[in-house]
């Protein structure tokens, strides 16, 4: 993937710069909001990764700016800013997703994956396939092998999202933001207990376990 | 202008200015009757006066058309002896006397017409002093020449109209004074509540954040605006020690935590220099010991901003069973995983209003808590429900521990752990967090036993975050 980063802190920029090169993408970095501006109009980009508060221009000015002129490119804010104003400003202007500073690395390299893989499923989708997977995103029905799975609304819900983002890690927090819509950090694991019971439904009797636990990240459902 | 020319305080207030203005106003308007009052009494008393004249006059001609000159005379003697007399004075067409109450005409031609004269009669008090009485009349001429003047005294009537004059004079007089002592009055009294208001705001201005306005107890405006005033002051007093609190708050308590850090870094190094420890290892612990930091670094954040605020930001009215069914929803299975029987009661229909992600971290908070101390086999409990006062309580009750009653106060405040608790993970922000939440609804945070003790078990913890009744 191709991956611009926007980010006056020169330091973050970098260690973002070499996690996201190692994991096998290409980065562009720029170092303030207009040269952010000029980089994304010259490129074409799989991801942004912006920075909201720079010089010269800010995150929100270069997105609005870059939305108004047609540019479709997935945007992940990163912001020292936590509040739920600033992260819906963020959304409002055109952000994709929103990320408070500061964070783990494999929490921005997870929802950079997550972004990308979003671009691709433009198309509405009625059936969600991951390997002996099946989702009817209409019946509401999950089978593997044929054999029908029978899951609770919610289990359905965090099943959709990893399924969408197969083969990609995802984390606690992207799961308890994106499925439960909270943006809080719970001090207990009450998100390892939802994926176990699902995972206990899904893999249980097969002879292959699809939902996996990445460490130090979260978990990756491999087809 | 200098000081010294200007006006009077009180002379350059608004309501004294008013009262002036309002003075003219009414004083024109009073004028205007006092002076229609005028006209229609003293000029109505001349008028009459008149009228009595030209009657004498008119029956003393009719009398001489009648029966001639003698009979004229005859008349006049028999009315000078009437009780208000008229003043009469016939004479020769040469202007001689024939006979009359008056030596001479008071019109110095005796040709002139119309021939009418306000002149004046001397008179003589109980004891011989002259005194002169104002009298007004007219002559006509007879047929055969002889001249006729009637006239009347008009003292009573000038005395009448003097005391009019008096009257009114005394009530445009009345009128001023009242007036403008009404205004002064007014205009005092307004100053003196302003000036209230005017110090306290002075004060402010000078930095004395504490001054407020006294509130009289009248009820009126001033009293309305003295206390807007001082409930302005009081949040403005209160989001400024917020500030300066969450300021050294903040400095306060990531101070340990990264005092701790430090030392495990040193302590860490110095191991891997001297060959004993494991680099990746050391360097893995101070990752977690990192997000340890940020994670208390971020509650401590929230924590401060809340109180700063004052009120928690985008409150909106929502249905509290809902939210508290989501929370359920999310802790259900980690009760279940940790042998505990959860349960949840929801009063339907309810209405609150507040900002929903702080208050679903608050009950994640207060669930958080109940988990982490209820022994397995023990239950918790989540209830939503409307109190007879109108209040909405969330309210979590556990089996676990408990808290002394006199450690309750206690556990809210910032960073304390029971002795107890110590071995569970935890910076013992949670329930400082709820605290904050619940302070920035306007709401507030009870503890209280929970189902009490039976056997091992107990007496358990209830908590409840109480919002106030919705609009």
């Amino acid at each position: 993937m191709r991956i611009l980063i926007v980010e006056d802190d020169l330091e973050a920029a970098e260690a973002m710069d070499r996690g996201l090169t190692e994991g096998g993408h290409a980065c562009v970095r720029a170092a303030d909001g207009e040269e952010g501006l000029k980089a994304a109009r010259d490129g074409e980009f799989d991801v942004m990764i912006v920075d909201r508060m720079m010089p010269k221009m800010d995150g929100v000015t270069l997105v609005e700016t870059i939305r108004r002129e047609g540019d479709q490119t997935p945007v992940l804010f990163l912001s020292a800013l936590g509040e739920i104003n600033d992260r819906v400003t963020g959304l409002q202007a055109g952000g994709d997703d929103y990320l408070v500073k500061p964070y783990a690395f494999a929490e921005l390299s997870a929802r950079v994956q997550a972004l990308s893989r979003r671009r691709e499923t433009g198309s509405v989708q009625t059936l969600l396939r991951v390997g002996e997977l099946e989702m009817d995103l209409i019946g509401r029905s999950v089978c593997r092998q044929g054999k029908e799975i029978d899951l609770q609304p919610r289990e359905f819900q965090l099943l959709e999202f990893m399924m969408r983002h197969a083969g990609q890690s995802v984390t606690r927090t992207m799961l308890l933001e994106k499925v439960w819509e909270y943006h809080f950090d719970p001090q207990t694991n009450v998100i390892d207990v939802h994926v176990s019971r699902l995972r206990s439904k899904i893999d249980k009797g097969f002879d292959r376990a699809m939902l996996l636990t990445v460490r130090g990240a979260g978990y990756r459902l491999e087809p | 202008m200098s000081p010294g020319m200007r006006l009077p305080r009180l002379f350059r207030t608004t309501p004294f200015r008013l009262t002036l203005l309002f003075l003219a106003l009414f004083g024109a308007a009073a004028s205007a009757f006092l002076a229609y009052i005028y006209v229609a009494t003293a000029g109505e008393a001349t008028r009459r006066t008149d009228q009595e004249i030209t009657r004498e006059m008119n029956s003393l001609v009719a009398a001489y058309e009648r029966a001639g000159v003698d009979a004229v005379n005859q008349s006049l003697i028999e009315r000078a002896a009437s009780e208000r007399p008229f003043l009469y004075l016939l004479m020769k067409s040469d202007g001689t006397r024939i006979s009359g109450s008056i030596a001479e005409s008071p019109l110095e031609d005796i040709n002139a017409v119309p021939a009418r004269a306000s002149f004046s009669v001397t008179d003589f008090d109980v004891e011989g002093r002259p005194i002169k009485h104002p009298a007004r009349g007219f002559q006509e001429h007879l047929r055969g020449g002889e001249i006729l003047f009637v006239g009347a005294d008009v003292s009573e009537d000038q005395a009448y109209v003097g005391k009019i004059v008096n009257a009114l004079r005394g009530a445009g007089t009345l009128v001023v004074v009242l007036g403008l002592m009404g205004g002064v009055l007014v205009s005092r009294n307004v100053s003196r509540s302003m000036a209230g208001l005017t110090d306290v705001v002075t004060a402010v201005r000078n930095g004395d954040l504490g001054a407020r306005a006294p509130v009289r107890g009248t009820r009126d405006e001033f009293d309305e605006l003295a206390e807007g005033l001082n409930e302005m002051l009081d949040r403005l007093e209160r989001s400024m020690a917020g500030h300066r609190h969450a300021g050294d708050a903040i400095a306060h308590d990531l101070r340990s935590p990264l005092t701790r850090l430090r030392a495990r870094l040193e302590v860490a190094y110095l191991d891997v220099e001297a060959g004993k420890g494991d680099p990746e290892q050391a360097l893995g612990q101070a990752l977690e010991d990192t997000d340890g930091v940020l994670k208390t670094f971020g509650a401590v954040l929230a924590i401060a901003r809340l109180q700063a605020a004052g009120s928690a930001p985008d409150q909106v009215l929502f249905d509290p069973a809902q939210l508290a069914a989501d929370i359920a929803e999310l802790y259900e299975p980690l009760c279940e995983d940790a042998g505990l029987d959860f349960q949840a009661e929801m009063a339907e229909g309810l209405q609150a209003r507040g900002n929903q992600e702080f208050l679903a971290q608050a009950l994640a908070n207060l669930l958080d808590n109940a988990v982490k101390y209820t022994p397995s086999g023990g239950a918790i409990m989540l209830r939503v429900r409307r109190r007879s006062s109108g209040e909405i309580e969330f309210s979590i009750t556990d089996t676990g521990p408990g808290v002394p009653e006199e450690d309750r106060p206690r556990v809210v405040e910032r960073f304390v752990r029971l002795e107890n608790s110590r071995s569970q993970p935890g910076a013992g922000l949670g329930l400082s967090l709820v605290g904050a939440v619940a302070e920035a609804h306007g709401g507030r945070l009870e503890l209280a036993e929970g189902p009490g003790k039976v056997g091992e078990i107990g007496p358990g913890l209830r908590v409840a975050l109480i919002l106030p009744r919705a609009g």
